[in-house]
């Protein structure tokens, strides 16, 4: 059985997507069997992101209406193996996503792979129910401001309720935070809340805090999960953030600013 | 005419807050309806008629206004208290022929799984019968009755009542979220939403957290909002109460 983790937020353009893309490759780097779902219909974001835009025939809205099955709509990844991307519908029918269409493409996933990653729209309507109601845990994206904190509280409130988890009654969806685009610099000039704010206003479990990074413009330029440039900072903190999703502790990096170090602030005058 | 202008205002304007709960009618099937207010009514007739309500009718997009008016009169017949319809494509077409104001109540709460199912001697069915002392005797005989203890963070968009109890809750509060309590309120961990205790008149609720930065806090229907809050009032180890009419916070 799979495991399903719903990559949400609440509010728009916070990293869902680029999150989505770097945690499937990282999992399946780790050479788990992993599908990532694109929920975000009418957009069509995450096949971008993957490279593999080029090569969608069938979507998700197909499979569920019956058009396609699933071995036709799956893309298989050229980068890496074991990796799987079921790309969202360009039809600008929001309904077209059913509760029962969803679990049936879910329960036969899940016989295949070891995770499915959705990657939900942006809001707390349906579609973002869709993409979060059959999740087992969730992985909430947030970045350092007010209104970002603000909807990701809001959706970890629903989250607690309105999942297929919860209500069965075993308690809320697991959730962890992953905090993107975090600027140190503007950190420290006050612009931006620290990850000790965060953590305080939602306490909740700390998955990763990825850089504000122009390596992540770049990958999704190139078509590519950001995940698989080694040398970056997101790079490598979003593989921190795999390892401590797979259950190894490590620390948290790229948290102060670079280069100048404890020296360069205390004596900064 | 008076030359000298009067000391007294003819007019004074004070703010309070009260409990009000929606009637969502999901069938307008008369005699269903009415069988199912006489039931609610039966079950708890103080609570009912003491509670002002609001009546949401949006279910209700393909009942012909006749009906509809006559599903309101029939509600008001049973001694609801009803102070308006909530505000709505189908409120606003038949308000004005059923004579009650249309009422737009800020943010849908979520419903939040965390209330405790009340324990059978919280249900007010057994209350005491009316009498002049009735309210507080009924409030202090629940607070041993309905405690409601939440062990996750109430987060905003969210909702938590404890009925005729007092509500605990072991983490934070987030700012947007609510809480309320017919008794007193104790937050373990930070307050930033609202709290409000006391909801059914005990004025002397009070509301106890570890650390208070509150968007609200009221007591009895008395409140203070952010705006009123000092800084020096906000901070650790907190206590609102409520002296006469003023919203007192002081440390613990
Ligand atoms: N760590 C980061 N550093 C810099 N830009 C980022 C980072 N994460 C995301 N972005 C950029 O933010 C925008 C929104 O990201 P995306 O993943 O599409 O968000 P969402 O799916 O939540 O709408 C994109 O342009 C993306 O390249
Ligand atoms: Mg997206």
């Amino acid at each position: 059985m799979a495991r399903i983790v719903v990559i949400t937020s609440g509010k728009g353009g916070v990293g869902k997507t680029t999150t989505s893309a770097a945690l499937a490759t990282g999992l399946a780097m780790e050479g788990h069997r992993t599908a990532v779902i694109d929920f975000d219909v009418g957009l069509r974001n995450l096949d971008l992101i993957m490279g593999c835009e080029r090569r969608v025939v069938y979507d998700f809205v197909n499979v569920i209406n019956g058009d396609a099955n699933l071995r036709q709509a799956l893309i298989k990844d050229k980068r890496t193996e074991n990796l799987f991307i079921l790309p969202a519908s360009q039809t600008r029918d929001k309904d077209a996503l059913t509760e029962e269409g969803v679990e049936k493409v879910l329960d036969e996933l899940s016989q295949e792979f070891d995770y499915i990653i959705c990657d939900s729209p942006a809001g707390i309507e349906r579609g973002a129910l869709m993409a979060a109601y059959f999740a087992d845990a969730a992985i909430v994206v947030t970045n350092p401001e007010v209104s970002s904190v603000r909807d990701s509280d809001r959706m970890l409130g629903i989250l607690s309720s309105k999942t297929r988890v919860a209500e069965r009654g075993e308690g809320p969806l697991p959730a962890k935070l992953l905090l993107t685009r975090y600027s140190p610099e503007r950190v420290e000039k006050g612009e931006m809340l620290s990850v000790d704010d965060v953590t305080e206003i939602l306490s909740i479990e700390m998955l990763g805090v990825i850089p504000e990074s122009q390596s992540v413009l770049n990958a999704s330029n190139a078509g590519m999960p950001v995940i698989l440039d080694a040398e970056s900072d997101a790079g490598q903190a979003y593989r921190d953030a795999v390892a401590r999703f797979l259950g190894e502790d490590r620390p948290h990096r790229f948290l102060t600013t670079q280069k100048k170090g404890l020296f360069g602030r205390l004596f900064k005058g | 005419m008076n030359a000298h202008p009067s000391p007294i205002q003819p007019i004074e304007l004070k703010g309070r807050m009260i409990l009000v709960s929606i009637l969502r009618l999901h069938d307008a099937d008369t005699d269903q309806l009415n069988e199912a207010l006489d039931a609610r009514m039966r079950e708890a007739p103080e609570l009912m008629r003491d509670m002002p309500l609001l009546v949401d009718v949006e279910h209700l997009a393909n009942t012909p206004a006749e009906t509809l008016t006559q599903v309101i009169e029939a509600i008001r017949g049973r001694g609801f208290k009803l102070i308006g319809l909530q505000q709505g494509a189908v409120a606003q077409s038949v308000a004005s022929g059923i004579g009650l104001p249309l009422i737009v109540l800020g943010g849908k709460g979520t419903e939040v799984p965390l209330r405790a199912a009340p324990s059978p001697q919280a249900e007010p069915a057994n209350e005491p019968s009316p009498s002049v002392h009735k309210e507080s005797a009924s409030a202090v005989q629940a607070l041993h009755t309905a405690s409601l203890v939440v062990n996750q963070p109430v987060r905003s968009g969210q909702q938590v009542y404890a009925r005729g109890g007092d509500l605990i809750v072991l983490g934070t509060v987030s700012a947007g979220a609510e809480l309320l309590s017919d008794g007193h309120i104790h937050v373990y961990g930070t307050l930033r939403g609202k709290a409000l205790a006391g909801v059914r008149g005990m004025t002397g609720a009070r509301i106890f957290c570890r650390r208070l930065d509150a968007e609200l806090v009221s007591i009895a229907g008395h409140y203070r909002i952010a705006e009123d809050i000092l800084d020096a009032e906000r901070g650790e180890n907190r206590l609102v109460t409520l002296a006469g009419e003023t919203i007192v916070i002081s440390e613990i």
